[in-house]
């Protein structure tokens, strides 16, 4: 039984359309204009792809775009691993001070960036890190490890532990458990952690923001400086470019993995 | 036969585990614990502690804060803000969250999810630029409004405060969906019957259970929009021009250029206090469900 | 194949005992039944033997090897678990190859012995399944090949029916017996099915609060019971209650009853008498003979199950419980005053 009358599920389903409407609208409008010829988005619409061959000669923006795709890949590879690590322990062992471990991930997550980003900035000057490229992956792979452990650790929660008894009662070694029954089981968690912490590196803005220094960027960096000096059309294209690609990347994993669900 | 001892610690198993944890804890530590630290130390000085600077501990930048009415007025303009757009994504989060758990099926449902939480996964600033495009005088929406209406229009909401709500209710919307989503898919229908059946009307349901039993995706929510709205600075500088100033902003000018980094960790420090109060108002909610 | 012995064990989580000072021994070759309440520290002594927990004291050893040193996966252990525990993302033949595997078998030998295995299961041509697409009682018979596949020492079996359905559940301990049989392994089997301890067990022991209760062959400990918590817990009992006088038990309102040995004179003692040793008699029948005891009693129910039929009765304000044959007489009606009698022989004392 529905607790609203028939009819009104089709203004909900209109409703539903609306939102998606305000949802998109923007980025599609943003997506035609990377075709249009005059820089003022004048209408109607003067097709062209210039402003993408525009975008193939800045070498400024393309070598912060091939930052942000290191260090996002570096920042997966890393916290993925580190992550992982640091859940099958929350999982496997028991502990005083586990409790604590787990509730310290949630402020790195809950803290606004302004806040994390403006602290790495003082404490890495401080110390002697600095800011630069390096500054950056530290502070990303920070970012993103809590995203990994509390993903992982929900595929974790569905694994049965007798599992892991019933392969070392029939010899297998620690390495060989975890190798051959607990990691096929959370592969979907690991997939899925992974693709939150290239995510949450390849969008990052605000703490590379604060961490970079002008020849070390990254590409939202180089966006919103080139935003601020005024709009440029190629703005258009690489954000398109960055957008289409970013979606159906996600469109793929959502096709296969269901967000870390059951294959 | 004797009782020989047992391998290992039994009780804690802390020795085994510390190979696993120490690498990302050592790591969030460096990266997130310290500087945190670091951010309340710097807060109470006058300068950097560079070798060619004195400096002093001091209360100075706190004073600040209380001297002038400026930072207190801007905290709280970004109060507001945070309440607002929070408000936006529940009144536009909420239903659509509903429609999406209890009125359509199967895979339509499911492809229209995916679809209300795809933008969550693309790039925040080249969402905000594309409401810059969207929303600028002469642009999109003139063209369009003038093209339907006999009378000539102009809408430019560029660079004012509703671009700016509108930009963020834009790019927090899909959390609210989400949050929302999970907790109403998760109350069975049979519940909705059983009250129906006891002559509870639609309304009476919806106020007394529905609303009730989605309330920790409601909190969850407001609380994933409200704390990193209140610390917004990029929405606000690329939508709001001359009306964006916030408290955000004001950080970020310390750090970026007036380069004043002690006051901006003591401005930093007092949103960091406004946001873990926030949390800890939240938390039994949050807690009472999981 | 070994023998197990467990000696002296406790194990303590914080101050609860789970288990105190239990010693067994577990013959080479036998069919062991642990059988105890939950709560009862059967399901932590056999975590212990497998190597999953450790003992506050005492000893283990397999084989005549002390096993205190030895990690889960070189004690040479076969275990099949409650819930199975197959691994979902193995196929039948693999999860059985698992344990060759790890042990770096070669191919061709790993083969055939899972051939073996799958045969004595009789789960042929079910090899490339996966465990989802199998019936509660393939899965375990799938997790039974896998834990013996290796040869091991010792199969360790923890409740490993409880998942199936009655009907499942009575082939399967049929076939389980079978195979350990032919197999000849010394297994140690914990339920908490008095019934299913009963047929399939050569040798029982009952554990409660984490003590050893009482231990031997099932017919011995089901005659014998040496406590009112083993005799009601290994079966049904009637337990009457009074005041030792030789071999006789005084009850509170005067009646004696005559025990087959002698208690300790003069203290409180009970006896228990099994159900189905009781005969029902109408009162108005004849008298019995002298080595009989005998009650009044009025019948409050009676529960008809086919081939026999339970009675309900109740004596000085006590519910008793009798068991009688469908032999076709005219059963008893409901408030009927009755006699009760049984032989001496099948009063039981108990300390």
């Amino acid at each position: 039984m529905r607790l609203f009358p028939r009819f009104l599920n089709g203004a909900g389903q209109l409703y539903v359309g609306l939102v998606l409407a305000f949802l998109y609208l923007p980025i599609f409008i943003m997506v035609l204009m990377s075709f249009n010829a005059s820089p003022f988005y004048q209408l109607p619409i003067d097709w062209s792809a210039g402003w993408y061959t525009a975008l193939a000669g800045n070498s400024q923006l393309i070598a912060a775009t091939w930052n942000s795709v290191t260090i996002a890949l570096t920042t997966t590879a890393i916290a993925t691993l580190l992550g992982t690590a640091a859940s099958l322990a929350l999982y496997r062992y028991r502990f005083r001070g586990k409790k604590l471990l787990q509730a310290l991930l949630f402020p790195p997550i809950a803290i606004p960036w302004l806040i994390t980003g403006t602290a790495m900035l003082i404490f890495f000057f401080a110390v002697g890190i600095g800011r630069g490229l390096h500054a950056i992956l530290l502070g990303h792979v920070a970012l993103a490890l809590p995203y990994v452990i509390v993903v992982v650790s929900a595929r974790l929660q569905t694994f049965a532990p007798e599992l892991e008894e019933a392969a070392r009662s029939l010899g297998a070694s620690q390495w060989q458990v975890t190798r051959r029954v607990t990691l096929p089981w959370i592969a979907p968690g690991v997939i899925a952690g992974a693709l939150f912490a290239f995510a949450v590196s390849f969008d990052q803005f605000v703490v590379s923001y604060f961490l970079s220094t002008p020849g070390q960027t990254t590409l939202p960096v180089e966006i919103y400086a080139a935003i601020r000096k005024g709009f440029t059309p190629e703005i258009n294209a690489v954000s398109t470019i960055i957008i289409v690609l970013s979606m159906t990347l996600m469109l793929l994993t959502a096709r296969y993995f269901r967000f870390g669900g059951e294959k | 036969m004797t009782a020989a001892p047992p391998p290992g610690a039994q009780h804690s198993q802390l020795r085994p585990a510390l190979p696993l944890l120490l690498p990302a804890y050592l790591w969030l530590t460096l990266a997130i614990f310290l500087p945190l630290s670091a951010m309340v130390f710097f807060s109470f000085m006058t300068d950097l502690p560079l070798a060619d600077r004195s400096w002093a501990m001091t209360l100075g930048n706190y004073a600040a804060f209380f001297e002038t009415d400026l930072y207190g007025r801007l905290l709280l303009r970004s109060l507001r803000l945070g309440l607002e757009v929070t408000l936006y994504c529940v009144l536009i989060g909420f239903p659509c969250a509903y429609v999406l758990a209890k009125v359509l099926k199967g895979r339509s449902r499911e492809a229209i999810f995916l679809l209300v939480i795809l933008p969550f996964w693309s790039n925040g600033l080249v969402r905000i630029f594309s409401w810059a495009i969207f929303l600028r005088g002469g642009g999109v929406i003139d063209s369009a409004l003038n093209a339907v209406l006999p009378f000539e229009v102009s809408v430019d909401l560029m660079y004012s405060y509703p671009a700016v709500i509108i930009g963020l209710v834009h790019s927090y919307l899909p959390y609210m969906v989400l949050t929302c989503y999970l907790t109403l898919q998760a109350i069975d229908d049979s519940l909705i019957e059983a009250a129906r059946s006891l002559g509870a009307s639609r309304l009476t349901v919806l106020r007394r259970l529905i609303v009730p039993l989605a309330m920790p995706g409601l909190i969850a929510g407001a609380v994933l929009i409200f704390v990193p709205v209140v610390g917004s600075f990029m929405e606000p500088r690329i939508l709001g021009g001359r009306s964006g100033t916030f408290y955000g902003t004001v950080i970020e000018d310390q750090f970026v250029a007036v380069f004043n980094w002690p006051l901006g960790a003591a401005l930093s420090f007092i949103l960091l206090a406004v946001v873990l109060a926030v949390l800890a108002l939240a938390a039994p909610v949050l807690r009472r469900q999981t | 194949m070994a023998e197990v012995t467990v000696h002296g064990v406790s194990r303590f989580f914080g101050s609860h005992a789970a288990l105190q000072d239990v010693s067994i021994d577990f013959p080479d070759g036998g069919f062991y039944g642990l059988l105890g309440p939950s709560g009862s520290g059967k399901t932590t002594l056999l975590r212990m033997i497998a190597g999953f927990d450790f003992p506050d004291a005492g000893a283990i050893a397999i084989g005549g090897e002390d096993v205190a040193a030895l990690p889960v996966q070189r004690r040479r252990i076969g275990m099949v678990f409650q819930n199975y525990a197959l691994f979902p993302n193995m196929s039948v033949f693999d999860n059985i190859a698992f344990g060759l595997s790890v042990r770096g078998v070669a191919r061709k030998e790993t083969r055939d012995r899972v051939e073996k295995a799958v045969d004595l299961v009789q789960l042929s041509g079910l090899g490339a399944r996966r465990p989802h697409q199998l019936s509660g009682g393939q899965r375990q018979r799938v997790a039974l090949a896998r834990a013996i596949v290796t040869r091991p020492q010792v199969l360790l079996l923890d409740e490993p029916l409880s998942a199936l359905d009655k009907s499942l559940r009575v082939g399967m301990q049929i076939e389980l017996k079978r195979i350990q049989r032919e197999v000849g392994i010394t297994t140690i089997f914990v339920t908490h099915d008095q019934e299913e301890a009963l047929t399939m067990s050569d040798r029982i022991g009952i554990l409660r609060d984490g003590r050893l209760e009482q231990e031997g062959p099932p017919a011995e400990i089901y005659d014998n019971p040496a406590s009112e918590f083993a005799a009601t817990f290994l079966g049904d009992a009637n337990i009457f209650r009074g005041t030792v006088d030789g071999n006789t038990i005084h009850l509170a309102d005067g009646t004696c009853l005559h025990c087959r040995e002698a208690l300790p004179p003069g203290t409180r003692a009970a006896c228990a008498v099994r159900p189905e040793r009781i005969m029902i008699r109408s009162t108005a029948g004849p008298v019995e003979a002298a080595a009989m005891n005998s009650l009044p009693a009025r019948i409050t129910k009676r529960i008809f199950a086919g081939n026999s039929i339970t009675y309900l009765l109740n004596w000085q304000g006590e519910t008793l419980k009798a068991f009688a044959q469908n032999t076709g007489t005219t059963p008893f009606d409901e408030g009927a005053a009755v006699t009760l009698h049984w032989a001496v022989e099948s009063t039981i004392p108990l300390s």
